[in-house]
């Protein structure tokens, strides 16, 4: 290729001639790409790509259509699913967001105490890219967990003293402790934790859930999340509504959020002078609107308004009923304890979660926010596993008196772990840690998996993985398993692509998992 | 040259040998001597010893391939050079190498088991292979010149080949050390095994059911044997058999029939975690809680080796649940299942794509409006239906008739509903329930007796019933799981 005259330091690139392709195929190519084939055809390219944009990114949806031709979800039948018999019939995603410490939680690093403030070995890191907020460090402190750990139960499973209320539940437990992400920082890794991607625009795990399985209760939504009210004495990540998206799936099959302060579902009572009757008939009118609209345009997620509108309305006869617990017996407050009859702590979340459970809501994710301790791990742990411990085993353990856990997937997890070293001073009180994605700790129960499992192995300092290592894609397949879905058959087709929440590296079921 | 007129030259010969190489021949006998006695002056007591001993010993396994080339090199080049001569002229020079190789790593191999303090019968096979196998080269160096000189005395093949047969054997004793005894034949395919008699090996057990075999066995051969068996015997002891057991190892016995406490079994398994003698060793994972208490147990009740029954514990067996029988085909319903839906708003989902796992009868949004009446018009579907869930609705002991028809009914859900439990007796010929859940009902513990006969019925819940009250839920899940 020719220089251009003025440029003396440039280096030649490389033309398609270069490849090493037969020599029969360069002339045939040579042949027939002229510069006014060339032209025409981007011609026709760039005419494609204006009218998929005029038509909207309906365009690009793989909606089936009805016999009149308007948009459609493809139905139930159709999805054949579930693909076997489930071991779950729902699930409950115990969401801690910001990232558990592992090694002070439930990694148990006995070796560490000994290396207190020794730097962690640089082969041991490898080349791998910190975070900006430790990259700088000049030293990596190795910061042993500040608790205790006993062993519980029949497994002798090490649990930190931390967690006195998850010790009595570890028999029940599967414990994976080799979970691992490809992203380091909180927003990229909570997206590929919830949507199997790390940009936003993927459908989550309960969205998938929702559309896939379907309801079991019309008066419930099918997916419901729950937040748990921040402690401003933590360091509390956002939490934001692309973490129950329904990306490209209709927007029917979103979460829906309860608030966690005042009334969980606003202007759920009808204003005065407006009784139910009136409601309806308002509402068909709207449903009347709504399908001129329809077929005037053709958008789908028009149907998903409709459906929502109707939602709405039943919801108006079921939330009450499902958030009054005043019918609750005592023993439900001895288990669940003092926190859990005030609103939108994280035990109420949880006994909340059983009763929507019992009401066939479908996926029920409860958020934990603040578990990013950057820095007073020793001020901040205790509070977070205050709030978080015991309605954990509450939850747990009331399903099982209940007969719930048979068929209830309870999943803990976060987005990530955090590093064996200090983040910023390493005092004998206190230290702190930074995200970890190369191995964190989760745990099941419930329906479909082995308990009393402690699974996977990372090595002494909880930074690299020895054994068994489970991607969060793999980790993800694991859940529809165990709700019947092969992972690999449960495609929608957006973008041209069969796409799926595993998707696109190959991911497998975790059958060391299974029950 | 014929047979029978070789055999005075060859002595002459190497007789003339011996003349030439007289201290060929002294050092051969010193180095000679010196391996065979190595073991008598530097004893391998099962100790471990000093660090540095096993540093440089963990290099034997990967240095001793280089004895093992250059040995095999040498026949080979030995008859490629009855073609080609300047081989041969090779062949001396590598077997030279070969010698000085395989005492290198000899005494590499030495330092390992030393320094490890390994012990065993493989271990002591795998020595003595690799001793017979140095003095068998440093022959082969003595009388190969004899041979090469052109007469053809058949000692050095003889010897070569020698030492070709220690050779495979001393390797494979090294392979059964790193990888297992029996790795070799581990996955020969079936045919080929019982060819070689591989299978009958296993030596008839005395009591196939006693605790010993059942429980006590499996527990240290998952844990103990890696270190304390036959390939490996640290401090003398052997775990693999009952007789190998009760016999204990260098400290004594291990077992102290019926007092435990005294049993050093027991002790090394229970010491603090960090402490150094505490067994399983080397980072493995400790024995579980359960395991030693069985061992505690047996040990208490005598260590028998043929008693079926130990005092104190009870071993839950648990036959494996029964596949759940196929249903028959309802597609043909779909339409009226569809209708049925409309109708009584409850539903019937299926429990997958394939129409023979069944249906589940789904009542949760209509709860309230669901009493024995609507109950009672799904009996049309009745075989198709694997799972009823009526919690919360109102039917009452009078659906108890209707739901007897439901023969391929494996969980039913009766949480928080107006049954008292006076007609569960009527579900005695479900024959595939599996789950059944009366929590928070009127049950009484009494109405429950018909259930006991039903062979498949493993789950019943009763949380917060006359039967079982709240207060007591929790530990008593606690302890069985909310299983019977």
């Amino acid at each position: 290729m020719k220089q251009h005259p003025l440029c003396t330091d440039c280096e030649p690139a490389s033309t398609v001639m270069d490849l090493p392709i037969p020599a029969g195929l360069k002339q045939e190519w040579s042949n027939l790409e002229t510069r006014r084939r060339f032209l025409g055809r981007s011609g026709k390219v760039l005419g494609w790509a204006a009218m998929s944009s005029l038509f909207g990114e309906v365009a690009l949806r793989g909606d089936v259509r009805d016999t009149k031709g308007q948009p459609r979800t493809p139905g139930r039948d159709e999805l054949k699913l579930p693909h076997f018999a489930p071991k779950a019939k729902r699930a409950i995603y115990l969401f801690m967001s910001g990232g558990p410490p592992q090694i002070d939680l439930l990694d148990y690093k006995p070796n560490l105490a000994a290396q207190y403030n020794k730097d962690m070995p640089d082969s041991v890191r490898g080349n791998q890219q910190l975070t900006g907020m430790t990259a700088g460090q000049a030293h990596f402190p190795i910061a042993p967990a500040h608790w205790p750990f006993k062993q519980y139960g029949q497994t002798g499973t090490w649990v930190s003293d931390l967690l006195p209320y998850t010790a009595r539940m570890v028999d029940d437990l599967t414990i994976v402790k080799t979970v691992n992400t490809d992203a380091i920082n909180h927003e990229p890794a909570i997206m590929l934790m919830n949507t199997g991607n790390m940009n936003a625009g993927k459908p989550c795990l309960g969205s998938w859930l929702a559309y896939g399985l379907g309801s079991m209760n019309d008066n419930l939504p099918t997916f419901i999340v729950l937040q748990t009210k921040t402690n401003a004495k933590e360091n509390n990540q956002p939490v934001s509504s692309r973490l129950w998206s329904s990306g490209f799936l209709s927007s029917e099959f979103a979460g829906v959020g309860l608030r966690s302060g005042g009334d969980p579902v606003l202007y759920l009572a009808d204003p005065s002078g407006v009784d139910r009757e009136v409601r309806r008939q308002m509402l068909d009118a709207v449903e009347q609107i709504n399908r001129q609209t329809l077929e005037e345009i053709g958008d789908p997620e028009t149907n998903a308004r409709i459906a929502q509108y109707e939602m709405a309305y039943r919801m108006q006869a079921s939330v009450p009923e499902l958030v009054d617990l005043s019918k609750e017996p005592q023993s439900t407050w001895d288990l669940y304890g003092p926190d859990a009859k005030e609103p939108g702590t994280f035990a109420y979340n949880c006994l909340l979660a059983r009763r929507m459970a019992e009401r066939g809501v479908r996926f029920t994710q409860v958020y934990k926010r603040g578990w990013d301790v950057h820095d007073n791990v020793t001020g901040m742990l205790p509070l977070l596993c205050q709030e978080t411990d015991r309605g954990c085993y509450a939850l747990v353990t009331d399903l099982k008196r209940r007969g719930l856990l048979d068929d209830t997937l309870v999943i803990w997890a976060g987005e990530f772990g955090r590093t064996v070293y200090s983040q910023g001073g390493l005092t004998p009180e206190n230290y702190g840690r930074d995200h970890h994605p190369r191995c964190f700790t989760t745990w099941m129960t419930g329906g479909g998996v082995r308990p009393g499992l402690t699974y996977g192995e990372t090595d002494e300092y909880s930074y690299n993985i020895v054994r068994d290592p489970v991607h969060v894609r793999d980790f993800n397949a694991t859940i529809l398993h165990c709700l019947g879905i092969d992972h690999n058959k449960f495609t929608y087709k957006f973008q041209g692509l069969e796409q799926k929440l595993t998707s696109p590296v190959p991911a497998s079921v975790v059958n060391g998992l299974l029950a | 040259m014929t047979v029978a007129g070789s055999s005075k030259q060859i002595r002459t010969r190497l007789f003339a040998g011996i003349g030439a190489a007289r201290r060929t021949w002294v050092a051969t006998l010193v180095v000679s001597a010196a391996l065979l006695l190595l073991p008598v002056i530097v004893k391998l007591d099962g100790k471990p010893h000093a660090d540095w001993e096993q540093f440089i010993g963990r290099f034997h396994p990967a240095a001793v391939h280089v004895p093992i080339g250059l040995i095999l090199l040498v026949p080979i080049l030995e008859i490629a050079g009855a073609f080609r001569p300047a081989l041969r002229e090779a062949a001396a020079f590598i077997l030279a190498l070969a010698c000085l190789a395989c005492v290198g790593s000899l005494i590499l191999g030495y330092l390992l088991a030393h320094g490890s303090g390994s012990t065993g019968a493989t271990v002591t096979r795998h020595m003595w292979g690799g001793i017979g196998l140095a003095i068998g080269l440093l022959l082969c160096l003595l009388v190969r010149p004899v041979w090469a000189m052109g007469s053809t005395p058949r000692i050095y093949p003889l010897l070569l080949g020698c030492v070709m047969l220690a050779l495979f054997w001393t390797a494979h004793q090294g392979g059964s050390l790193t990888h297992g005894a029996g790795y070799l034949t581990e996955y020969m395919p079936g045919p080929l095994k019982r060819m070689a008699a591989l299978g009958a090996v296993n030596a008839a057990v005395p009591n196939p059911d006693s605790f010993y075999t059942k429980q006590i066995h499996p527990i240290l051969d998952a844990n103990c044997i890696a270190c304390h068996g036959a390939s490996k015997t640290e401090a003398g002891l052997r775990l693999d058999s009952y007789e190998a057991l009760m016999m204990g190892g260098k400290d004594g016995p291990v077992i102290v029939p019926r007092s435990a406490d005294r049993s050093l079994l027991i002790e090394r398994v229970t010491l603090p975690a960090g402490n150094k003698h505490l067994m399983p060793a080397e980072g493995r994972p400790p024995l579980k809680p359960a395991e030693i208490a069985w061992l505690r147990s047996w040990i208490q009740a005598g260590a028998s080796s043929t008693a079926n029954k130990v005092a104190g514990v009870v071993i839950e067996e648990r036959p494996r649940e029964a596949p759940p029988q196929p249903v028959g085909d309802y597609s043909q319903w779909a339409d009226e299942i569809e209708t049925m839906r409309h109708a009584q708003g409850a539903k019937l989902l299926p429990v997958s794509s394939k129409p023979s796992d069944g249906l589940i009868l789904n009542t949760e949004d209509v709860a309230a409006s669901f009493g024995d009446a609507q109950l009672a018009q799904f009996q049309k579907f009745a075989p198709f239906i694997v799972e009823a869930d009526l919690a919360r609705t109102s039917v009452t002991d009078a659906s108890f008739d209707t739901l007897a028809r439901f023969t391929h009914l494996r969980a039913l859900h009766l949480e928080e509903t107006p049954v008292t439990g006076s007609g569960l007796s009527k579900l005695a010929g479900l024959s595939q329930l599996n789950y059944l859940n009366l929590s928070e009902t009127k049950v009484t513990a009494d109405s429950l007796a018909p259930l006991r006969s039903m062979p498949n019925l493993r789950h019943i819940y009763l949380f917060n019933t006359p039967a079982q009250p709240a207060s007591a839920a929790e530990t008593a899940n606690a302890n069985a799981g909310g299983t019977r």
